[in-house]
C-alpha cells in the first residue's frame, strides 16, 4: 500500500517535472511581455500594456500579422486539398511504387527546411516570378502536406471499405459516395492535419526567409529582423498573440467542426 | 496648327533639360524601381516614413527595401545578370565576403558618386569594398552602478576582478567578436594578424558571456548579467535619457570601426540609380537625420551635428583618427581556421 502511494507521488512528481519543462518557456513570454522594463526581469516590477500597445500601433507588426493569417489560411486549404487527395491515391489508387510516392511527399519533411526555402527560392527567381505572396504559400504548403497524408493515412488504415461498398449498392453514384461517406469518414485526419498545416505555416521561419518580399513580410520574420535591433518587451506581446492566435484556431475548429468528437479526443 | 512657346515654357523646358544633363539618372530612373537592403528597428522606421519617400519623390522613382535577413546568401542565389538588390547595405565584412563571390563592385569613385569627395578617408580605405555612409566606435559597454575600476584600456577587460561578469560575442557569427579577436592580435602581439597571442588573450578573458548579436549585448548590460561587455557606442547611447545605469568607455588604444558600406551590384540594370541613391544617403542633411536618430557616426565631413551628438560621435578629423579598421579580406581568408581554433578554447 504504501509502496502504492509512493509510486503515486513520483508519477505526479515526475508529471509536474515534465509540464514545468514545456511550460517554463511560455511563463518567461509571459513576465517579459507583461513586465514594464525592457529587458528580461525576474522577479518583474510590475505589469504593463505597454508592449502589446506597441505590437498594436505598429504597421509592420499588423501587416506582416494580416499576411501570416492569410498565408495559413490558403496553406491550409491546399494542404488539405493536396495532402488528402494524396493520400487517397496512395492508399486506394493501387498506384505502382506507393511506397516511394509517400517517401517523396514525405520528403520535405526529412530535409533541412532551409535548404527548401533556398531551393524553392532559387526555382521562383529563376523562372523570373520575383517573390510573388503564392510563391510564399506555394513553400508553405510543400512542408504542410506531409502532415495532412500522414494524418488522412492513419485513418484509412483503419477505414471499412464495406460501408462505401453499401452505399454503392444501394445506387449511391461513386461522387455522392465520396461526398456523403468517404469524406466525412476521413474528415478527423483530414482535420488534424489542416491544424498542423496551420501551425507549421503560421510559425514557419526557414522557408519564409527566402521567400518574402520587401514590405510583405510575414510574423516570425518581421519578429527576427525586430529582435536583432530592438531586443524589448514588444517580441514578447508578438509571440503571446501568436501562441494565443493558434489557441484559438484550434477552438475555433473545435467549435465549428466538433474537432474532439472527430479526433476523439 | 499654332506654337505655343512662351517665356514660361521655354524655362521650364530649359530647367527640365539641365537637370538631366546634370543629373542624368533622373532622366532614365522615370518609374524605375530600386531594390536595396536595408536595416530594420529605429534605421528601419526612419528609411521607410521620411528618407526613402523623399528619394522616391525626388527621383520618380520607386524603391523596394528589403530588410529580412540573410542578404547575402539571396543575393548569391539570384541570377547575377538580374541581381536581387541593386544597392547592397551590409557591415564591411559582408561586403568583403560578398566581393569575393562577385556580387558586389570593388570601388565606387566620386566619379560615380559625387558625395565621396567630403567622405572621411577610412570611409573608402583600402579596407573598405563600395563606400561607407555611417560608422559606430566598438569599444566597451558598462554598468555605472557596480563601482568597477575605471575602465580605461581594452587591456582592463582582462581584469580578473571582472570574471565571470565580461560579455562578448560568439566568433564564428558576429562581426564585433571577430574585430575583437584580431585586434587583442595587435594588443598583445606584433599586430592584428598575429592570433597566436591573441588566443591566448582570449583564453584569459574566459569565463566571459556569449552572445550572437549586439542587441543581445545591450540586454544583458541593462539586465546586468554583464559588468562590462563589447559593444558598438550606438547600442549604449540608444538608452540615452531613460535613466539606465550602463555608459561607454572608447579604450585608450583606440576604437574599433563597425562600418555601415553600402555598394552596388555589378548586374544592376538601374547601376546609376543606385549611384544615385547612395549619393543621396552621404548628403549632409540625410546623414544628420540618420545619425541623431540611431547614433551613427557620420562619414559625410560636411555634417554638422546638433550639440549632444557632436560631443560623442566620431565627426572629426581627430576622433576620425581613433578608429581601427579590420583586414576583413584578411580575416575572411583565414575564417574556417580560426573559427576551429576559437571552438577549442572555448569548449576547454
Amino acid at each position: 500500500m504504501r509502496a502504492l502511494v509512493l509510486g503515486r507521488v513520483a508519477y505526479r512528481a515526475i508529471n509536474a517535472l515534465v509540464l514545468f519543462f514545456l511550460l517554463a518557456p511560455l511563463a518567461v513570454v509571459v513576465v517579459f511581455a507583461l513586465n514594464p522594463t525592457p529587458f528580461i526581469q525576474f522577479p518583474p516590477i510590475g505589469v504593463t500594456s505597454r508592449w502589446f500597445a506597441k505590437f498594436f500601433a505598429s504597421p509592420d507588426f499588423m501587416n506582416s500579422l494580416a499576411l501570416s493569417l492569410q498565408v495559413a489560411a490558403a496553406t491550409v486549404v491546399l494542404a488539405m486539398l493536396v495532402g488528402a487527395s494524396a493520400a487517397l491515391a496512395i492508399a486506394r489508387g493501387g498506384l505502382p511504387g506507393a511506397r516511394l510516392i509517400t517517401a517523396l511527399f514525405l520528403a520535405p519533411l526529412m530535409l533541412p527546411a532551409i535548404l527548401t526555402g533556398l531551393a524553392l527560392f532559387q526555382v521562383v527567381l529563376s523562372l523570373g516570378f520575383g517573390r510573388p505572396v503564392w510563391a510564399l504559400v506555394a513553400g508553405h504548403t510543400v512542408v504542410a502536406v506531409p502532415y495532412v497524408i500522414r494524418t488522412t493515412l492513419a485513418v484509412l488504415a483503419d477505414f471499412d471499405r464495406r460501408i462505401e461498398e453499401a452505399a454503392a449498392s444501394l445506387g449511391a453514384t461513386p461522387l455522392r459516395v465520396f461526398f456523403e461517406v468517404t469524406l466525412p469518414l476521413i474528415r478527423p485526419g483530414v482535420i488534424a492535419g489542416g491544424i498542423f498545416a496551420f501551425i507549421v505555416s503560421f510559425d514557419q521561419f526557414p522557408i519564409s526567409l527566402f521567400l518574402v518580399a520587401p514590405n510583405r513580410e510575414t510574423l516570425p520574420i518581421v519578429m527576427f529582423n525586430y529582435m536583432k535591433f530592438d531586443l524589448d518587451g514588444t517580441i514578447a506581446a508578438a509571440s503571446m498573440v501568436s501562441i494565443l492566435l493558434a489557441l484559438a484556431v484550434v477552438l475555433t475548429i473545435d467549435r465549428v467542426v466538433g474537432l474532439r468528437a472527430t479526433m476523439k479526443i | 496648327m499654332t506654337s505655343t512657346f512662351t517665356r514660361r515654357t521655354v524655362l521650364q523646358s530649359a530647367a527640365i533639360g539641365a537637370a538631366a544633363i546634370g543629373a542624368p539618372w533622373v532622366a532614365k530612373a522615370q518609374a524605375a524601381t530600386l531594390k536595396i537592403t536595408t536595416w530594420g528597428g529605429k534605421w528601419g522606421d526612419i528609411m521607410k516614413s521620411e528618407v526613402l519617400p523623399a528619394f522616391e519623390k525626388e527621383m520618380k522613382c520607386k524603391v523596394e527595401a528589403d530588410q529580412a535577413f540573410p542578404y547575402i546568401p539571396k543575393l548569391a542565389a539570384s541570377p547575377p545578370k538580374d541581381p536581387l538588390y541593386d544597392v547592397l547595405h551590409s557591415n564591411s565584412n559582408e561586403q568583403w565576403s560578398a566581393l569575393e563571390q562577385g556580387l558586389v563592385m570593388d570601388k565606387i569613385t566620386a566619379k560615380e558618386v559625387p558625395n565621396i569627395k567630403d567622405v572621411y578617408p577610412y570611409a573608402v580605405s583600402e579596407k573598405i569594398v563600395g563606400v561607407t555612409i555611417f560608422t559606430s566606435a566598438v569599444g566597451l559597454g558598462f554598468r555605472t552602478d557596480r563601482n568597477l575600476t575605471p575602465i580605461k584600456s581594452w587591456k582592463d577587460f582582462a581584469d580578473p576582478k571582472l570574471s565571470g561578469q565580461r560579455g562578448g560575442y560568439q566568433i564564428p557569427v558576429n562581426s564585433l567578436g571577430q574585430a575583437h579577436l584580431m585586434l587583442l592580435g595587435q594588443l598583445y602581439g606584433k599586430g592584428m594578424t598575429d592570433l597566436d597571442p591573441a588566443y591566448k588573450a582570449l583564453e584569459q578573458l574566459k569565463p566571459m558571456k556569449l552572445v550572437d548579436f549586439t542587441g543581445q549585448m545591450e540586454k544583458l548590460l541593462l539586465q546586468g548579467e554583464v559588468a562590462v561587455g563589447i559593444i558598438h557606442d550606438s547600442g549604449v547611447y540608444r538608452y540615452d535619457g531613460q535613466n539606465q545605469p550602463i555608459d561607454f568607455v572608447a579604450p585608450s588604444e583606440g576604437v574599433l570601426s563597425l562600418e555601415q558600406v553600402l555598394n552596388v551590384t555589378p548586374g544592376s540594370k538601374v547601376k546609376e540609380l543606385a549611384f544615385a541613391y547612395i549619393d543621396y544617403m552621404l548628403r549632409p542633411d540625410v546623414q544628420k537625420k540618420l545619425a541623431e536618430a540611431v547614433w551613427y557616426s557620420p562619414a559625410n565631413k560636411n555634417v554638422k551635428l546638433d550639440p549632444k551628438y557632436d560631443a560623442k560621435l566620431y565627426n572629426t578629423p581627430e576622433k576620425v583618427a581613433q578608429l581601427i579598421q579590420v583586414d576583413w579580406k584578411w580575416f575572411n581568408a583565414h575564417k574556417d581556421e580560426v573559427d576551429a581554433r576559437v571552438a577549442r578554447i572555448m569548449r576547454g
